[in-house]
């Protein structure tokens, strides 16, 4: 047994190693070309950031250029989030393997969420840009189809691990079922429900950048096409906004969660 | 004295599992102090939970304040939960809310569904919290979330919670065995008040024979499921423990 276990482990070790050379391989990384290669991504990424007082005077000068498409991502992570929250918010209740609805249920909806997860937001971007043209509208419904399909799984985890304990102390009161959910569950699934809808909404900020290269506008747009002009300092400057919004999200997601803990 | 729970023949078995109570017979009148010892497993809060129709019996009846709790409905079934206080061994108050609120769950039963919903109680009934509160000694906690008390401190919200019910009867599980000994006895003389004061009955699980020793009227061991002591409490001598807490005889399951 013992040495069965240690075989085992030794082509678990083996099979690892080999996935890992075959990848490196499959690269066909140019050895020679490697080091002008990497020079060159420095300096690209160097002439994004600004030297000297010119530079920093024309990205200011962008303000007006790059505050709407900044605004039109915000928007699209909004919407689609809150979409998405509210879609969830019941489905979250067949989802959840509880003693309410039937098990064979629980189980289907769960497949369906996992099928329609493994489909990255892009993916589903791509289709309804097609199908309804591009714009703000189209990455909104793609991102809040998404979060849909992640809130609906995370709230129903936080249902199902909710402690029975409140439950039968609501109950042994005399408490009726509206009542038993309201101060039985609730308050055990709200800090999660809350912690994984803000969760949702930064990652939601950087698909509302993504859907946007794809054709739904805001600052993804900007950003394609300052690398397609070789307007170095914008993509910079998106860049930047992109980090400084989604700290800012953070931070803020952070303290509303400590509140409301 | 009136009867306050009578039991018939009780059983229960849960699904897919082995008989856990083999048809019981037991009477408890109002104004008892009933201690309810035994093994885990015996059957302890399979009775309780099916004394306040948590758990519907596979068989028998339990009559409690002169209803039979087994036939009802559950909408019936909760009118008279309102009048049977429960407290827990994990305490069961929402963490989250506050020490006030936690009492005021003790009101739900007899509120509209739609106001109490949305967190709304009438004055009365915040001041009749506020009462309970005092009562157990915590009326300057009542802005506290409950996860910030200790274990004491979280039964004796508990037991205001019951006592906010106005309940003629208290069933305890286990109630004092996550607390230490000083507590237990706080939570204990609590009850002890108010069998004296509101003529409440208390039927209390637990494992500390000296505790039930000197708080109930009455002990009750439980031993596989069926009633196998009975007694005053100066019957139960070392003798009785042992053959209450006794593991059954070679063959029994677990």
């Amino acid at each position: 047994m013992k040495i069965f276990a240690m075989l085992s482990r030794i082509v678990g070790f083996l099979a690892l190693a080999a996935l890992i050379v075959w990848s490196f391989v499959g690269m066909e990384i140019d050895g020679a070309h490697l080091p002008t290669g990497v020079a060159a991504g420095f300096s690209f990424v160097g002439r994004m950031i600004p030297h000297g007082k010119a530079d920093f005077r024309y990205d200011l000068s962008l303000r007006d250029q790059i505050m709407q498409p900044l605004l039109d991502t915000i928007q699209m992570a909004v919407i689609g989030t809150v979409a998405g929250a509210i879609m969830a918010f019941p489905m979250s209740f067949f989802a959840a393997r509880t003693s309410v609805f039937p098990r064979f249920l629980s189980d289907a909806i769960k497949s369906y969420l996992n099928v329609s997860r493994a489909i990255p937001t892009i993916v589903y971007a791509l289709i309804v840009l097609s199908a309804i043209g591009l714009g703000k509208t189209a990455g909104a419904i793609s991102i809040g189809y998404v979060t849909f399909i992640s809130l609906s799984k995370l709230y129903a985890e936080a249902l199902e691990s909710v402690s029975q304990g409140p439950i039968d102390a609501v109950r042994a009161s005399g408490g009726n079922s509206a009542q038993v959910f309201v101060y039985g569950m609730m308050p055990q699934v709200f800090p999660h429900y809350l912690a994984t809808s803000l969760y949702s909404f930064e990652y939601n900020l950087k698909d509302s950048f993504i859907v946007g290269i794809v054709g739904a506008g805001g600052l993804g747009a900007q950003l394609l096409d300052s690398i397609h002009e070789f307007k170095l300092l914008d993509t910079g400057v998106i860049i930047a906004l992109l980090i400084v919004l989604v700290n800012v999200v953070d931070y803020c997601s952070y303290r509303v969660r400590a509140v409301f803990s | 004295m009136p009867d306050a729970i009578v039991i018939k023949q009780l059983a229960h078995t849960y699904r897919g599992g082995a008989p856990v109570l083999h048809g019981l017979d037991l009477t408890i009148a109002e104004g008892e102090f009933v201690g309810l010892i035994g093994l885990s497993g015996a059957g302890k809060s399979t009775l309780l939970r099916c004394i306040n129709g948590l758990i519907t019996p596979t068989g028998g009846s339990c009559i409690v304040l002169g209803e039979a709790v087994e036939k009802m409905p559950e909408s019936e079934r909760r009118l008279l939960r309102r009048r049977i206080g429960m407290i827990f061994q994990e305490f069961n108050l929402v963490d989250r809310l506050t020490v006030l609120k936690n009492v005021l769950i003790g009101r739900l039963g007899y509120l509209p569904t739609l106001s109490s919903c949305l967190h709304r109680f009438p004055a009365s009934d915040v001041a009749l919290a506020r009462e309970c509160l005092a009562q157990v000694g915590l009326t300057e906690f009542e802005g506290r979330r409950v996860r910030d008390l200790s274990g004491g401190q979280k039964q004796r919200v508990a037991v205001a919670r019951t006592i906010a019910q106005g309940a003629k009867i208290i069933l305890a599980d286990e109630a004092t065995a996550n607390l230490d000994v000083l507590t237990k006895d706080e939570i204990m003389d609590l009850l002890k008040d108010l069998v004296r004061d509101t003529g409440a009955t208390v039927l209390f699980s637990m494992h500390d024979i000296a505790l039930a020793r000197r708080y109930c009227t009455r002990i009750i061991g439980l031993k596989n499921g069926a009633i196998t002591f009975d007694a005053a409490p100066d019957q139960l001598d070392d003798a009785a423990v042992a053959d209450v807490l006794a593991r059954a005889g070679h063959g029994a399951v677990k």
